[in-house]
């Protein structure tokens, strides 16, 4: 926990009518679980399974909205994920609940309950629970926690998180594969030293003849580390489409954070753009072959 | 033809098994909670144990295509333990709760002692409390007398006999057993009790209503391919392949589905099957590059 944190500057969570009003239909069946709690709130282990078969996985829909400070992608939320979220926070859930539930919990119980975690003051909560998700690599709860919503970003900023966790989970992110755009504003927190974690982590893949993570290129572009350069300008010449596209991305985040590279990436931008095919990235191309 | 196998205990498996079962047809499969072949002394080892249900064994399943279910319960071998058996019943309704426990099970009979009568009556209050169909596990010495016992349990807690399973059952018990409308299971070994030429049998003269057929393959000589090698026999002796396909795949599901959190259309497709994700940081796949698999 940092000082920041400590001193209780934490951002305002959604509000439980809010979160209420998202239940739609539901709301009143989430209720009568809610009464039943607030009766004998030691319920909570046996009541939590069965949320996804009660409420269903189907999703919420809606897009992208913002809540107070964060913002979330209503499209990749289920029912079951608010309606754990209403119940956690409406009972108030001391943070020994919370982990109970967690350590003993099934794959949908700690999906719902990282799911959960963007509509709870941040705090040593989700401290604690970023800390589970640094030690699975379960592609579903790695989604849940880091996906899909600014948790990440905003766990980061507060100061819940510090850098090295923080780090670590974004290496953790490389490692299984998933999209860094749905990690929203993640690449505010770039850092070179997060960037020597990827390019060693692509060294690697590459010595064993694998793929490595496309969005390496981007994050390399925005906080260089030993070697990023290199990597960036052979990125455009790569096979795959997303990696070139990623490297031309992480290219233009490079110039415009040091102007000085500019006549030398408009000069392998120039020589690749006649036989790049991809629009989207001749579109990037292009920017960095003209000042 | 498409297979659920209803009782396999993948706990004591190795990965080749769940390949061959995938490449078989076993769709589904469930893992009833059992003794693992060693007295546990904490009521901590069952809790993660039952943890391993319904996580990482759970995972492992899917990555061959297999839709993982469970059942939970104290089995009655360790329901004489004293020391441990009231502490295991304590935790035992959270799990029943999880949503890949589809049963309450094995729970049963075993050395037929007056504390597995005791531990089974109060197994099938928790089945009834959450809704669930129960296994029960049947003696292999004295097994007619054992059978009895069993059906005379569920009876005198009046608990709805076609939510019942009795398993480990053979050509002897089906007639005690045709009639009480409960369910019957038979589970095929390799080189004792039940094998698939006799289940052949059974079939020929019984017909196939209320029946399942499993390997219940663990840590000892078993082999989890029994029920796919005795679906052959039965094709072989000419009962046709939609009576077998009831028998492996509708019969164990009907059953289930009384817990109401298993159906056919759940089933319609292979469980997820990422080879690229691991459990808690582990993976099947030992640094192997999932690309060539």
């Amino acid at each position: 926990m940092t000082q920041l944190h400590r001193a209780g500057m934490v951002f305002p969570p959604m509000s439980t009518a809010e979160l209420r009003a998202l239940l739609g239909p539901a709301a009143e069946q989430a209720d009568e679980l809610l009464a039943n709690l607030r009766t004998d709130r030691s319920r909570l282990p046996v009541v939590f399974p069965g949320i996804p078969r009660r409420f269903g996985k189907a999703v919420v829909g809606g897009g992208r909205q913002a809540f107070g400070e964060a913002t979330v992608d209503l499209d990749a939320f289920r029912t079951c994920d608010l309606v754990a979220a209403y119940l956690v926070k409406s009972i108030e859930a001391t943070e020994e609940e919370v982990l109970d539930v967690f350590a003993h919990g099934d794959i949908e119980e700690r999906a719902m309950l990282f799911r959960s975690l963007n509509f709870m003051p941040l705090g040593s909560t989700t401290n604690r629970l970023f800390g589970e998700a640094l030690r699975t690599n379960v592609a579903l709860h790695l989604e849940a926690a880091m996906c899909d919503s600014d948790l990440l970003a905003r766990s980061i900023k507060s100061g819940v998180l510090d850098a090295d966790t923080a780090n670590r989970l974004l290496l953790k992110f490389a490692f299984i594969g998933m999209d860094l755009t749905r990690a929203f504003n993640i690449e505010n927190h770039a850092n070179s030293t997060l960037s020597t974690m990827l390019q060693d982590l692509a060294t690697e893949r590459e010595a064993a003849g694998r793929s490595v993570w496309q969005h390496t290129y981007r994050m390399l572009g925005h906080a260089v580390c030993p070697g990023a350069l290199g990597r960036l300008i052979g990125g455009i010449e790569h096979g795959d489409d997303g990696v070139r596209h990623a490297a031309a991305d992480g290219l233009l985040a490079m110039r415009n954070n040091d102007s000085k590279l500019q006549p030398l990436l408009a000069q392998f931008a120039q020589e690749r753009l006649p036989r790049e095919p991809r629009d989207t990235v001749r579109e990037l191309l292009q920017q960095l072959a003209t000042n | 033809m498409l297979i659920f196998e209803p009782h396999i205990h993948m706990f004591s498996r190795v990965t080749d098994d769940y390949e061959q079962l995938s490449l078989a047809g076993v769709r589904a499969l469930l893992e009833p909670a059992f003794w693992l072949g060693q007295n546990r002394t904490s009521v901590g080892t069952f809790i993660d144990y039952y943890e391993t249900l319904i996580g990482w064994e759970r995972h492992r399943a899917q990555q061959f295509g297999i839709h993982h279910f469970c059942t939970m319960g104290l089995n009655p071998r360790e329901a004489n333990d004293n020391s441990i058996n009231r502490d295991v019943l304590a935790i035992l309704p959270r799990y029943c709760e999880k949503d890949s426990c589809i049963g309450v099970g094995e729970i049963g009979l075993d050395d037929q002692t007056k504390t597995e009568e005791i531990m089974m009556s109060e197994q099938l209050e928790l089945a009834r409390n959450h809704d669930l169909p129960v296994l029960v596990h049947t003696p292999h010495r004295d097994k007619m007398k054992g059978f009895q016992r069993c059906i005379a349990i569920v009876k005198e807690a009046n608990f709805p006999m076609e939510r019942v399973l009795l398993d480990h059952g053979n050509e002897e018990t089906i007639k005690i057993t045709r009639d009480l409308g409960c369910w019957s299971g038979f589970s095929i070994y390799p080189n004792t009790k039940m094998d698939p030429a006799r289940m052949v049998s059974i079939v020929l003269e019984y017909g196939i209503e209320r029946f399942v057929i499993n390997s219940a393959a663990d840590w000892g000589v078993s082999d989890p391919m029994m029920v796919p090698r005795t679906c052959v026999k039965l094709e072989q002796a000419g009962v046709p392949r939609e009576t077998v396909e009831q028998l492996v795949w509708d019969n164990p599901i009907d059953f289930f589905a009384q817990s109401g959190r298993i159906n056919k259309e759940m089933l319609a497709k292979p469980a997820s099957a990422n080879l690229r994700e691991t459990f808690d940081g582990n993976s099947v796949l030992r640094g192997q590059d999932p690309d060539k698999m």
